[in-house]
């Protein structure tokens, strides 16, 4: 498509998009509810929650990152009856991506920067603090946070919390009067390392991982001991083996993932430092194969040309020993990435009905648009199908475990490929998807843009983006700009999905009731049903959503859902401002890409609690 | 009879200026004519939010302020050093803050932008000085300040750094 006929294409599909919008603005958005009810029989979480059914103790969940929850008091016909409970103000502006936690009759907050920690005893009436643990954190780490001051929560265990501030370090925090236990500085600020990622407790670990994958980072996942925050162990993401803990365990499915120190030879000579493969996403875990699974950036710069070969371990699934660190098997999801398509997202560990057995896999909802399915075991690539309109590669070689790429969307130096799909933002971004095994189902938030991309030469810079490239992004195919979906990963193909005119960059939730929720830019909590999805509830919180929904038993017997409101996260900061730029030679260009939406929401910092 | 009145009000004003420009001179001054000293009490400069309780900031003066060369070279170095990566193209404001918008966090005269590049700011700006030449400098403040449209639209500011960090 020449610019032109997409420009009018654009503006086509804009007056599209406007006519079906009904009064209120919202009742007509596009919806696309599927046929009858899809059910995947046979398919199960992987572990079985650790904790009581009535709590949240952990990011996802559970260790699988179901993000599934077994409470029903809440149900797909009773939902239209869900109002507000509670609402807490956090104090805080800017992007409330993570979830609390509920434990032991108390819930857990952590805020964007500067990452204070409440926790509320929901014993009594109108929630009051038992504690609020304001820490040190330096201002300098907001200048070096690419994409908002976003924190997406906290672990505990041992009547600690633990969670990871902007600046760096992982603080553990005593539940009984909120005074520091411990803290360690993990990550450099002076090498643009910053941290947002939730950690887990794995035994007496605590895992943590840095972001920074626009800034020339050097990524590594650590492992800090939970009782005095010594750090036990470290692997980077790229690097000589000894670094990246390559050894005799390391038996990679595919036989060009194997080699000697392949994190430096597939690299020119020292990028592997200033290649980023930051570990910014969520962690899972199995207990059986203890392997802690994760995800890892992109590579540095987004300049491919300034690093021919295959970038390892960026952009890849690696599956680690949790007591060592020791690297089991890695699996690189875009070897040689030309489009930013980081490989950070969760990897949800299930047993699926595939080919007539059932088969212990991990699934993982791709930047690049593949739904992956690999067993969680060996890596072995089982299947990748597309869950997004993407063009910028016919499908995955499951010889190879490599994507077949389009030789006119691989971008370069000086030239301006245009209509790449899915645009830098990914198919899916930090949004965490859940997954049913009531109905087999995996409940996606999804991204539909597509965007430009033109490299030029970086320069590195410690502490400063090390981008080189310019990737103004738009609608999709369609001009929808986000779809909330419930994908078979067993047959590639969508269950149903809610079209959405802005990205659905909060996470979901799914329960036994099969109902889902999830929020959206513009501020809608939605509960929808799990089967079908038709729209059962929503509401309109005090500002766009980019948080995950949790639900939990209160004591008194009810069953609660809260949600932050607060819009921020990489979309937020799009917004931050009301200027759009007009040159070409911008990372994310503003007005084409979330239109409007300084109509329906602004910035805000607010917890909400719903129940019957 | 008013005129008399009126006399007398502007003595009684200017008695009340002489006397408090007493209080700080800390002696008696010589009786004043109402014409050379009809003046109101004196403020004290206003202080900008944001910027350090002192006198003024240093009079340096920009030698290529509005000098279109200078300000396509700055636009050069804007990107040679990955200040457009922070700063957003046309300095629309990403990770940084925008330059367009009018609101400037630490000023936004010649010399204000020199420091800030110069010293660099606690929100993550890196100090530049020492590290690229002040000739270099002073064109990347010409470009800054070449891309600022001067009008406020935002429809939620409220107030400088509130504003976009909410602390």
């Amino acid at each position: 498509m020449t610019v032109a006929h997409r420009g009018a294409a654009s503006l086509v599909m804009l007056a599209a998009a406007l006519a079906c919008r009904g009064d209120g603005g919202r009742q007509g958005a596009i919806d696309s509810v599927g046929g009858p009810a899809v059910t995947v029989r046979g398919a199960r979480i992987a572990a079985p929650r650790s904790g009581p059914a009535g709590e949240w103790e952990m990011p996802a969940g559970d260790y699988a990152n179901s993000r599934y929850s077994e409470l029903n008091e809440i149900t797909a016909e009773n939902a239209h009856n869900l109002k507000v409970s509670w609402a807490f103000s956090t104090g805080t502006l800017r992007g409330h991506e993570g979830q609390p936690l509920v434990i032991d009759s108390t819930m857990y907050v952590v805020t964007p920067y500067p990452n204070v920690a409440y926790a509320f005893d929901l014993s009594q009436e109108g929630q009051p603090l038992k504690w609020k643990f304001r820490p040190a954190n330096s201002q300098a780490a907001i200048g070096q946070a690419c994409c908002d001051v976003v924190n997406r929560g906290a672990a505990f265990a041992d009547g600690k919390l633990f969670y990871n501030l902007l600046e760096g370090s992982t603080v553990a925090v005593d539940v009984r009067d909120g005074k520091q236990v411990w803290r360690t500085r993990v990550a450099s600020l002076d090498r643009g390392e910053t941290i947002t990622m939730a950690p887990i407790v794995v035994k007496n670990l605590v895992l943590v991982g840095n972001s920074g994958g626009e800034l020339g980072v050097r990524g590594w996942i650590a492992a800090l001991d939970t009782r005095t925050g010594k750090e036990v162990w470290r692997a980077y993401s790229a690097g000589p083996d000894r670094d990246v803990k390559v050894g005799p365990r390391f038996k990679p499915f595919y036989a060009h993932d194997r080699g000697k120190d392949l994190g430096v030879t597939t690299w020119p000579a020292d990028a592997w430092k200033t290649g980023a493969g930051a570990v910014w996403g969520w962690l899972s875990y199995d207990p059986e194969l203890n392997l802690v699974y994760h995800g890892t950036s992109n590579p540095g710069p987004w300049n491919a040309e300034q690093r021919p070969g295959d970038n390892k371990w960026t952009c890849a699934i690696l599956a680690r020993d949790a007591d060592t660190g020791e690297l089991v098997w890695a699996f690189q999801v875009t070897p040689h990435d030309m489009w930013d398509y980081d490989a950070v997202n969760e990897n949800i560990l299930v047993d699926l009905p595939i080919g007539g057995t059932t088969r212990k896999v991990l699934v993982h909802f791709d930047r690049n648009g593949f739904a992956y399915v690999l067993d969680r075991a060996t890596g072995e690539a089982l299947m990748a199908h597309p869950y997004v309109p993407m063009n910028w590669s016919t499908g995955v070689d499951l010889t190879t475990g490599r994507p077949k790429v389009v030789p006119e969307k691989a971008t370069a130096q000086g030239k301006k490929i245009t209509n790449i799909c899915p645009s830098l933002e990914g198919g899916k971004n930090q949004q965490p998807a859940a997954f049913s095994p009531k109905t087999g189902l995996f409940y996606v938030p999804t991204i539909n843009l597509c965007m430009d991309f033109e490299a030029r030469p970086a320069t590195y810079i410690a502490g400063t983006p090390y981008i080189g490239a310019s990737a103004p992004e738009y609608a999709g195919p369609d001009g929808y700009r986000g779809e909330f979906m419930a994908f078979d990963v067993t047959t590639g193909r969508k269950a149903w999905g809610i079209r959405e005119p802005y990205p659905v960059w909060g996470g979901a939730l799914v329960t036994a009731g099969d109902v889902a929720f999830y929020g959206t830019l513009d501020g809608w909590f939605k509960a929808v049903d799990a089967r079908t999805g038709k729209l059962l509830w929503r509401f309109k919180l005090g500002s766009g959503v980019v948080g995950n929904p949790i639900t939990y038993l209160g004591p008194d017997g009810t069953q609660y859902v809260a949600i932050y409101s607060g819009l921020g996260g990489d979309m937020g900061v799009l917004i931050a401002g009301d200027v759009s730029a007009n040159v070409p030679h911008d990372v994310r260009v503003r007005g084409t890409t979330l239109p409007d939406i300084g109509r329906w929401t602004s910035w805000g910092g607010v917890l909400f609690v719903f129940s019957l | 009879m008013v005129r008399t009145w009126y006399l007398l009000a502007c003595l009684t004003v200017a008695g009340i200026g002489v006397a408090a420009r007493d209080v700080d001179a800390g002696r008696q001054a010589p009786m004043q004519t109402a014409a050379d000293t009809l003046r109101f009490v004196e403020h004290g400069d206003y202080i900008a939010v944001g910027l350090p309780s002192r006198a003024r900031p240093l009079s340096l003066t920009n030698p290529v302020e509005g000098d279109r060369r200078a300000i396509a070279t700055g636009a050069r170095i804007f990107v040679a050093y990955n200040c457009v990566d922070c700063h957003g193209a046309d300095g629309s404001g990403a990770m940084g803050p925008s330059f367009q918008d009018g609101r400037w966090r630490f000023g936004g005269t010649p010399p204000e932008v020199f420091e800030s590049i110069y010293q660099g700011r606690p929100e993550g700006m890196p100090a530049w000085g020492g590290r690229i030449s002040e000739e270099q400098i002073w064109m990347l403040v010409a470009y800054v300040r070449s891309l600022s449209a001067g009008d406020i639209t935002t429809e939620n500011f409220t107030g400088i750094a509130q504003e976009r960090m909410g602390h």
